[in-house]
């Protein structure tokens, strides 16, 4: 194995020439939105993998740690994109709910799914002064593939919220924004899509 | 020679005819173009065949739950992980030699080089079951000439769904064409009447990828309440982050960082949040 020793190496090399080079030229805020990823991680495993918390109760956890962690509002706001601004003030208050709820139930079953997985924090990309990257993997049992996972974290240099998630290269938010424009353009409108949220909501709250 | 008296493999009739049906059929209402914000939004969303892949899709998910789906479902579940993840090598592994043109097209020297590298030490100390230039810190990684022709600056074209294969573009549909056609294995199945072990591929193929996202499309099934519109939008996403060899690029669509909010709309966020 004299190759393979030379190979890892050589890699190990690189990439600590690579680490020395991005934790200088790295704002704090980096490191620190890599932090909050590992702490949000952290929360998940011990308040939701826990079998025998009744689906109810981790529901109610859930929404706290995704309210703490996750900028709901900007992400709900984005999601709507154009049409958040054609909406009325009782449906933009509608909407925020319902799409509070249907984020949580949506995401309760695979974060807690996940949280009993290792997540590997690979290292954090500064964007601007407020926005970071922190690259992670979820590593899978059983010979899966690690999934890789995105975090954009946005601090006003106080506090730290996720803004979007990116797994595989695919946008939490860009996905919602094509899923509800979709529903208003085929001629829901504004109140067919909160129609179809309250729906969706109701039947995911019901599964098992 | 061989590759100009192979015949012309049966796959790529269905393709050019699926192209054929697509034309044929419905098209989407464009709105007025004095409307310059539905305007801007209907070219983004580049479907004027959307009646028609809408119906595809409905068909390809009636033969996916039908057949696909408990196929993935039992060999994800009765199968062991070493097995699959066997599987999974030797189908990368008879990959290669099209992952590896197609490096060198794109002027990746250094990715071609890997490729060719773990090819070689795969074949040797792995018999291609074995994924030991992973070990040895080689990573693998996939190109396919739909990928190759981005990088070129050929656009994409309008999204279609091509019935069975999925999700597409005409630019992607064309690059399907070359790879098979560009492909050793294909080539030598083709001239040695080896035709089933082609079939036997591309249904293993199509099995481990349906295993690999299971979850995936379960969750976007449960959560999306247009699934067809989230699948347009996966499928435009994965292969931009894909052309940029998942590093995002400027000059390339990234998603999430070309959404993100402008700091006066995060800060806003976030004092409506800290209430």
């Amino acid at each position: 194995m004299y190759a393979g020793s030379f190979f890892k190496w050589s890699i190990a090399a690189v990439l600590c020439g690579f680490l020395t080079v991005s934790s200088a030229a790295a704002d704090s805020h980096g490191k620190a939105s890599a932090d909050f990823i590992r702490s949000l991680a952290d929360k998940a495993i011990t308040s939701l993998t826990d079998p025998e918390t009744p689906r109810s109760e981790r529901i109610e956890r859930f929404r706290t740690l995704f309210n703490d962690s996750f900028a709901v509002r900007s992400i709900g706001k984005r999601a709507l994109g154009r049409y958040w601004r054609q909406a009325s003030d009782t449906e933009k208050t509608r909407y925020e709910k319902l799409f509070e709820n249907l984020m949580v139930v949506t995401y309760v079953d695979r974060f807690a799914n996940y949280a009993g997985e290792a997540l590997d924090i690979e290292k954090s990309r500064v964007e601007d002064k407020s926005i970071a990257t922190v690259f992670t993997q979820i590593m899978r049992k059983g010979g899966a593939k690690p999934i890789r996972v995105e975090w954009i974290v946005g601090t006003n240099g106080v506090i730290y919220k996720i803004v979007d998630v990116k797994v595989e290269g695919v946008s939490m938010t860009q996905t919602l924004s094509s899923d509800f424009a979709s529903i208003i353009r085929r001629g829901g409108g504004i109140p067919g899509l909160l129609d179809e949220l309250e729906k969706k909501t109701a039947q995911l709250s019901a599964a098992k | 020679m061989s590759f100009f008296r192979s015949r012309v493999p049966n796959n790529c009739a269905a393709l050019f005819l699926a192209g054929v049906v697509l034309v044929l059929a419905g098209c989407a209402v464009p709105p007025p173009v004095s409307d310059k914000e539905a305007w801007t939004e209907y070219q983004e969303v580049n479907d004027p065949l959307e009646p028609t892949n809408r119906k595809i899709l409905a068909f390809n998910r009636g033969v996916d739950s039908a057949v696909l789906k408990p196929a993935a479902t039992a060999y994800r579940d009765y199968l062991p992980g070493w097995l699959r993840t066997m599987v999974g090598n030797f189908l990368d592994h008879l990959r290669a030699p099209v992952v590896f043109v197609n490096d060198v097209l794109q002027g990746e020297g250094d990715r071609a080089l890997t490729t060719l590298n773990r090819f070689w030490i795969n074949t040797g100390l792995g018999f291609g079951l074995l994924d030991m230039a992973d070990a040895m810190g080689i990573e693998g990684h996939d190109e396919d000439f739909g990928q190759t022709l981005a990088v070129w600056g050929v656009p994409s074209g309008p999204f279609v769904m091509l019935p069975l294969y999925g999700p597409s573009n005409p630019r992607d549909a064309v690059g399907r064409v070359v790879d098979f056609l560009a492909d050793p294995f294909n080539i030598w199945t083709a001239n040695t009447d080896h035709e089933h072990l082609r079939f036997a591929r591309a249904g293993t193929l199509a099995v481990d990828v349906r295993a690999g996202s299971l979850d995936l499309i379960e969750d976007l099934e449960k959560s999306s309440l247009d699934f067809y519109a989230s699948i347009r939008s996966l499928y435009r996403q994965r292969r931009a982050d894909e052309i940029s060899n998942g590093k995002g690029s400027a000059n390339l669509p990234a998603p999430g960082i070309s959404g993100l909010p402008d700091r006066p709309v995060f800060d806003a966020a976030l004092q409506m949040s800290r209430r």
